[in-house]
């Protein structure tokens, strides 16, 4: 037992060392890391995205493509980085996949609905936020829900990650009701949910809301908190980070941005 | 505090501040694996003293019974109840489904366990017992069963072992377990380092001291039918 007690801990130790070491290193040279050399060195952007949410980033299932607003945004980047729009790697990634894809340096952004939080910004860059959206509820018709005020004791399903908890706790304290929230990885798993009666409503940003409505369920005027998207790099990557950033604040004032927010009907 | 390392100092400081979170799936786990791990005995001993028996149909619902539950993911089986049984209008809570699911699914391997414990009893005393008057459920409650105990009981503490690993199962359908809390912390403050490492710990301090003690117990067992096995040619003789 003891014999097992000080390999543990050793490894305990090599661990904690080995999560050390890069810190340490890459703090002395963050002024030019070479971030952005090393994506142009390479000659591919790899980008995280999500593959479950219409009109963001939705896999396409005849073609098999992702396809949504963010991925354009992939495009415009890649053209401009790489000067070829389709020099660009995608990978799917959900909530809790994002954050660990970024660290370990399978991909280089991620463009994935991540909303900016001051929390956030201790352990990843936002660019600029590329937009902006208000948390909505989706409910079954037949539930007869007119708003948040009526859901007293309900079970709101809400994305693992999401902002949209806090916000929605925030006004119903405030409305001097209580719901309870359940936890989900994916989107298309809280839709479930709401459709077996296991939750009363689907709460999570309103345009991604959108591409879930159906001809049972509708979404509440409601509108909570808005949160921003930006895209999302690490911490140490500062090159790649302020030139993406560039891009995204000139295409948010050349209306390049708006025209692929119509594009794909994000204006409602 | 700004580091992008995932296992920074200040990030285990803020998880630890939230240790009830923890502590609450920590329970939870505990009381789902437990509630579970004795339907799965209850179940196991069932089915596989029935897939035993001389009875072709009681044997045909033993093997259906294993072969369903062992040839379907678990993930599916509690998916299914989750969200298929509440749209059929059973509406069983997660807590329910943590100790229906695994139970279940664990009783179809325990069942396999038993019944190969129960083979494993040589035929002679079966029929020994069947001399003295003993019927099927007398000879399998006084003889056979207490016989396999010791055969079963190292296999039976792997399934244990299983059995609380898979009650992770309920992360995802939202059931406030170890795992749920552990994806829950992870994904809302981005500190997955600490999250997932604690959450692993705990679980280890679980399993670890169970399959410890089969693993010992098993190598006893053998340390003493190794002792026991000098050739003894009068013994031979008797049995031939």
């Amino acid at each position: 037992m003891k014999k097992v007690l000080s390999v543990l801990l050793v490894l305990g130790l090599v661990f904690t060392l080995a999560a050390c070491a890069p810190a340490a290193t890459t703090t002395s040279d963050s002024g030019a890391d070479g971030s952005l050399d090393a994506v142009v060195k390479a000659g591919v952007l790899r980008v995280g995205v999500k593959e479950d949410v219409p009109n963001f980033g939705l896999k396409n299932t005849t073609t098999g493509e992702i396809e949504g607003f963010e991925i354009d945004i992939v495009k415009l980047l890649a053209k401009e980085i790489l000067g070829d729009e389709n020099a660009y790697e995608l990978t799917p990634v959900t909530a809790k996949t994002r954050g660990p894809l970024l660290d370990n340096g399978e991909v280089d952004l991620i463009i994935a609905t991540f909303t900016i939080t001051d929390e956030r910004k201790l352990t990843y860059n936002f660019s600029t936020p590329y937009y902006e959206d208000a948390v909505g509820l989706l409910v079954k018709k037949a539930a007869g829900f007119k708003g948040l005020a009526d859901m007293d004791g309900k079970v709101i399903g809400v994305a693992q990650s999401a902002t949209s908890k806090e916000a929605v706790n925030k006004v119903a304290t405030e409305k001097g009701i209580t719901v309870t929230f359940s936890e989900y990885a994916t989107y298309p798993e809280i839709k479930a949910a709401l459709d077996s009666g296991r939750v009363d409503a689907f709460c999570v940003d309103g345009s991604i809301l959108g591409g879930y409505v159906d001809d049972s369920t509708m979404i509440l005027p409601d509108r909570f908190s808005p949160q921003q998207y930006g895209v999302t790099s690490k911490l140490d990557n500062i090159a790649l980070t302020e030139a993406v950033d560039g891009y995204i604040s000139g295409w948010l004032a050349d209306g390049t941005i708006e025209e692929l927010i119509t594009k794909w009907g994000l204006n409602y | 505090m700004k580091s992008s390392n995932p296992f920074a100092l200040w990030r285990w400081e803020k998880m630890f501040g939230e240790w009830q979170m923890f502590g609450e799936g920590f329970l939870r786990t505990i009381e789902v694996a437990a509630l579970a791990l004795i339907l799965a005995v209850v179940l196991g001993v069932i089915f596989g003293v029935i897939s035993t028996s001389n009875n072709k149909v009681m044997r045909g619902i033993a093997r259906v019974y294993v072969e369903f539950f062992q040839n379907t993911p678990l993930v599916i089986q509690v998916f299914f109840m989750y969200n298929g049984l509440a749209i059929a209008g059973l509406r069983l809570s997660v807590f329910a489904i943590g100790v229906l699911g695994v139970g279940i699914y664990h009783g179809a391997y325990v069942s396999e366990v038993v019944k190969t414990g129960i083979t494993s009893i040589s035929v002679g005393q079966v029929e020994a017992a069947k001399s003295q008057g003993f019927t099927y459920i007398q000879y399998m409650r006084y003889v056979i069963l207490p016989q396999t105990i010791k055969i079963i009981l190292p296999p039976l503490t792997n399934q244990a072992v299983n059995l609380i690993k898979n009650t992770s199962v309920l992360a995802m359908i939202s059931g406030f377990d170890l795992m749920y809390m552990a994806d829950s912390w992870a994904s809302s403050s981005l500190d997955y380092g600490p999250s997932y490492v604690f959450a692993g710990l705990l679980y280890f301090m679980l399993c670890f001291p169970l399959a410890t003690w089969a693993r010992k117990y098993e190598e006893r067992l053998k340390r003493n039918d190794i002792a026991r096995v000098p050739f003894d040619p009068s013994e031979e003789a008797v049995t031939c």
